[in-house]
């Protein structure tokens, strides 16, 4: 009797070392961190992620895992970066478009959903043409454009995109109309560099990085760079105010968290990332500014307070830029979006019906007898397929909650006994593929799959 | 320059760096065999490891992941019919149907030996006329690239041609799905119908999963009972009879490509050529690889249903289009596709700067070394692949002798998993989901499903492509401004033409 009371005690002691003990003993951070990164990867904000993850790793000791999170001109990412838990585990690498998405519709999301961290690197627009130009600087370019309205041609982004306000906000700050200058709408600086060299543009709108290699290599030039001062890697670039036009605008890349984390996580962070950006961790024998520097980006950062009063100004200023009237009519749609859909579902519906019409008429379709052979020699077997689908769907459904291992384990079992497996292979398979599978991708590859309240 | 390749043959054959390169090739090879994760990850992944590592061992550890994880992605291809890469769609539908006739080590090991041919004409291409091949590619601009988009997609159309109108059908599908979300032309998203996570439209590879891998499990599925004998995926009564039909005295691997070796070539140079062109051209690079294949073929009714041939052709231009992927990224800087992307930052780190004069010895020694021994390493990469492929093929044919109801399961679970790790999303889980059972319905209809994967990544593009150079000249006749999208055009316009006028003729004789 006093055994067994003994050993109830000494079992709700554990229990109650498991639930409180290792609780109070938590520090932040100690599991893995994702960076969302909301721009493809290769891409400038994905390569800034990728070193800021290295640095940031070494420094908190913990894996922090980059993840791609693209699409709706960055909409995607921000989202998915600043509506996560907010328990200091999530977070992303902001880009300018933070402050210009809600001001074009395309989501509610502003930089007052965030907390914002630390900014670590800003680029100048510039203004970028082929070697074998007509125009030396940028008062020769401007005189051509007001001599002969939206006849050139110019690109960087997607029309909307930050480039294209830099290109409009010059022209309308030059005192030109916004369209004077045609934007051809690209999927980024790369693509529209390629343009540009194969004669199919006039001028290119960018960051310098971007350009770096075309530059170095003599097939383009730059007629100037928005910034208030020259770059260093480029000094030999004027400023856009040297010449006359006191204008500067460019790209921002910042850590935020989601709004509402905790003090105390922020603090943590903080101080870890501004180790990283004032070069006291190194990584390979670099710091994270050398590296920076290395890959072409102008690596300049604002602590939290400075940051936050940048995102404030810089959104008022996007705002007055993308409400102006004369913008509005820049960045309305050229075409019509829903044309090309259209075209294609005529002709999938024209399609479809020629075919359903060959058919009726009887035209012999001996390779639709084929498909007997595939299949349907037995009558199907619809809850086979039932089980299935909804075992994904509750996968895709409660994934977020319950956390991989077990859900996925459930899903196993289920499968494996509708089919008739045995049950005693089946509980060994899942129990030995499920965490397998999740050792692998958690902890060797680092990719992060869903994670519940359990924690696995 | 011979100075410079002894010089990089002695940097690469340190011990160190080939032992960087046996692990890499080994890490490379299971994460593409690992069904749903893709190269693109595998070097992603990388990354971090890079710092660590000197130039010559990060460009080598880079090059050899990517030479092997794409072969090891038509491994799942072959076996449960998820295909690693777009390009390799093009074949998929072959490549599974030898498995389903037993033959799928033969159809890995021709698919490894061609693959490491085509790669290693990829680096010869690379190493011999980078800098003349990027002249041409830097004179492609969107008209050009608007028919060569056009002319991809008529050659995925056209080679399902038992019922091309069936494959116009899979193709219009593809194409309309792309419409999907927020694109780069519009400041609206289209045909989200209110669905949040669709603005980012439908990634390819959880579609690519769902169509390929999970409509076959279905499939699967549908016809089991629970009182079934167990059976594996080659041992069910169809595949057993189509195992019977075709013949045993097939040639060994070795002298079918040797035999094949103009057609091999054939590919390669189309894989070559194409995938220098930044943007989906390693894809269409395959897909017309395969069109021409058939063309030329002895039993074009063998494509589509488990050709060798087929199989032979689109996965050496696969690879051939690696190594020359690799051409506007060194000479201009700008990546062809998210690997080289990748790979570029991975470069510049190590203080190679890519531009026109990084194959010039004299200007900067220590970036030609480096250069050359990207080729070195991409050959070498080429010859470690067969070892290691080999054992990968072996315990990877291990899958298909698993009894189905164990095996179905676990293709779920992976098909799973795979669509979610790429960009962490459940909702990726969905869209696999729903493209496993469009699969599923558009095989019951006998539509080829390779052509709506093409379809999805091409769509969006041509109709950017199309928009570009609307917007920049209203006049029609700019899309024929120069000779090389005029017979670009003329081919794509032919290819659809031709058939039709062939075939009317043909009815009207036979009625």
């Amino acid at each position: 009797m006093r055994s067994c009371g003994l050993s109830c005690l000494l079992a709700l002691l554990l229990l109650a070392s498991v639930f409180f003990g290792c609780g109070q003993e938590e520090r932040y951070p100690n599991r893995p961190l994702t960076l969302v990164c909301p721009w493809a990867a290769g891409g400038g904000t994905d390569r800034v992620s990728r070193q800021l993850a290295a640095y940031l790793e070494a420094e908190l000791g913990v894996p922090v895992n980059v993840i791609n999170a693209t699409g709706g001109r960055g909409v995607t990412g921000h989202s998915r970066g600043l509506h996560a838990r907010p328990d200091g585990y999530t977070m992303v690498l902001a880009t300018v478009e933070l402050n210009m998405m809600h001001w074009s519709g395309l989501t509610r999301l502003t930089y007052q959903d965030s907390t914002p961290l630390m900014s670590v690197n800003e680029d100048a627009a510039a203004l970028i043409v082929r070697t074998d130009a007509p125009w030396q600087s940028l008062s020769d370019l401007e005189a051509d454009i007001r001599s002969q309205p939206q006849r050139l041609t110019a690109s960087g982004t997607a029309t909307g995109g930050i480039w294209h306000l830099a290109l409009a906000g010059w022209l309308l700050d030059a005192g030109m109309r916004a369209d004077d200058v045609t934007f051809v709408s690209a999927t980024g600086a790369g693509p529209s560099l390629r343009e540009l060299i194969g004669g199919g543009l006039n001028m290119v709108c960018c960051s310098l990085p971007e350009a770096g290699t075309l530059l170095k290599g003599g097939q383009v030039r730059a007629l100037g760079v928005m910034a208030p001062n020259r770059l260093e890697d480029y000094p030999q670039v004027k400023t856009f105010a040297e010449q006359g036009q006191d204008f500067s605008l460019g790209v921002w890349r910042g850590l935020m968290l989601p709004k509402g984390t905790p003090q105390q996580i922020t603090d943590a962070m903080v101080v870890a990332i501004e180790r990283v950006v004032q070069g006291e961790t190194k990584v390979g024998g670099k710091t994270f500014p050398e590296s920076m520097q290395i890959e072409g980006f102008n690596s300049s950062w604002r602590p939290p307070d400075e940051f936050r009063q940048f995102l404030v100004e810089s959104d008022a200023k996007f705002g007055e830029l993308l409400t102006d009237e004369a913008m509005r009519t820049v960045n309305v749609d050229r075409y019509n979006p829903m044309a090309f859909p259209g075209v294609v579902l005529l002709l999938l519906v024209a399609c479809l019906l020629t075919i359903i019409m060959l058919h009726r008429l009887g035209r012999p379709n001996a390779k639709l007898d084929d498909s007997i052979r595939h299949g349907d020699v037995r009558e199907a077997n619809v809850t086979n397929l039932v089980v299935f689908v909804s075992a994904i769907a509750a996968f895709a459904l409660f994934g977020e909650v319950v956390g991989f291992v077990p859900l996925a384990g459930a899903m196993l079992l289920v499968m494996f006994g509708w089919l008739g497996s045995r049950w005693r292979v089946s509980l060994l398979i899942t129990l030995f593929l499920v965490p397998g599978v999740y050792q692998i991708f958690v902890h060797v590859l680092r990719v992060p799959l869903p994670r519940g309240l359990l924690g696995w | 320059m011979s100075t410079v390749i002894w010089d990089a043959i002695t940097a690469v054959s340190e011990p160190r760096v080939l032992m960087i390169i046996l692990i890499a090739a080994i890490y490379g090879t299971f994460i593409g065999a690992i069904p749903g994760l893709t190269a693109t990850m595998a070097v992603a992944l990388m990354v971090p490891m890079t710092f660590f590592l000197s130039d010559v061992e990060a460009v080598s550890a880079i090059v050899t992941t990517v030479t092997c994880s794409i072969f090891a992605g038509d491994i799942p291809a072959t076996l449960v019919r998820i295909p690693g890469t777009p390009s390799s769609a093009a074949y998929t539908a072959d490549a599974y149907a030898l498995t389903q006739q037993g033959q799928h080590e033969r159809a890995l090991r021709t698919a490894l030996v061609c693959s490491t041919l085509g790669g290693l004409f990829g680096v010869f291409v690379l190493a011999v006329a980078a800098p003349q091949l990027a002249r041409v590619a830097s004179q492609f601009t969107s008209y050009e690239y608007f028919w060569l988009y056009v002319l991809g997609l008529t050659c995925a159309a056209i080679v399902s041609d038992e019922a091309r109108l069936k494959g116009a059908l899979a193709l219009l599908i593809g194409i309309l799905l792309s419409c999907v979300g927020l694109g780069t032309d519009y400041s609206v998203p289209r045909l989200t119908f209110g669905i949040d996570e669709l603005i980012t439209g439908i990634n390819f590879i959880p579609a690519m999963i769902g169509l390929f891998g999970l409509s076959e499990v279905l499939r699967n599925v549908l016809l089991m009972r629970r009182d079934d004998p167990p059976e594996s995926l080659t041992e069910t009564k169809a595949a057993m009879e189509v195992a019977e039909s075709s013949g045993d005295d097939e040639p060994g691997v070795v002298s079918f490509t040797i035999r094949r070796i103009g057609s091999l070539l054939r590919s390669s140079t189309i894989g070559a050529t194409i995938g220098m062109l930044p943007g989906a051209g390693a894809d269409i690079a395959a897909w017309i690889a395969y069109a021409v294949s058939k063309r030329f073929a002895r039993r074009p009714e063998q494509y589509g249903k488990g050709s060798i041939e087929g199989l032979a052709d689109a996965t050496g231009a696969n690879n051939a289009a690696l190594g020359s992927a690799w051409i506007p990224a060194l000479v201009f800087g700008i990546p062809g596709d998210s690997i080289t992307a990748i790979a570029i930052g991975v470069l510049l780190m190590k203080n190679i700067t890519p531009g026109p004069t990084i194959f010039d010895a004299s200007q900067q020694p220590r970036q030609a070394i480096l250069v050359c021994s990207i080729f070195v390493t991409f050959s070498l990469a080429n010859l470690l692949l067969v070892p290691i492929g080999l054992v990968a093929i072996r315990l990877g044919s291990m899958l298909v002798r698993i009894q189905r109801r164990i095996l179905l399961p676990v293709i779920v679970l992976f098909s799973i998993v795979g669509s979610f790790a790429m960009f962490g999303s459940l909702f990726d889980v969905w869209v696999m989901l729903g493209m496993g059972m469009l699969g599923l319905i558009l095989e019951k209809y006998r539509v080829p499903l390779g052509p709506v994967v093409l379809g999805i990544i091409l769509g969006s593009r041509v109709e950017h492509m199309f928009i570009q150079c609307i917007t920049k000249s209203s006049s029609f006749a700019a899309f024929f401004s120069s000779w090389l999208s005029v017979s670009l055009g003329v081919a794509s316009i032919a290819l659809w033409l031709g058939p039709a006028v062939l075939s009317l003729r043909r009815k009207d004789k036979s009625v």
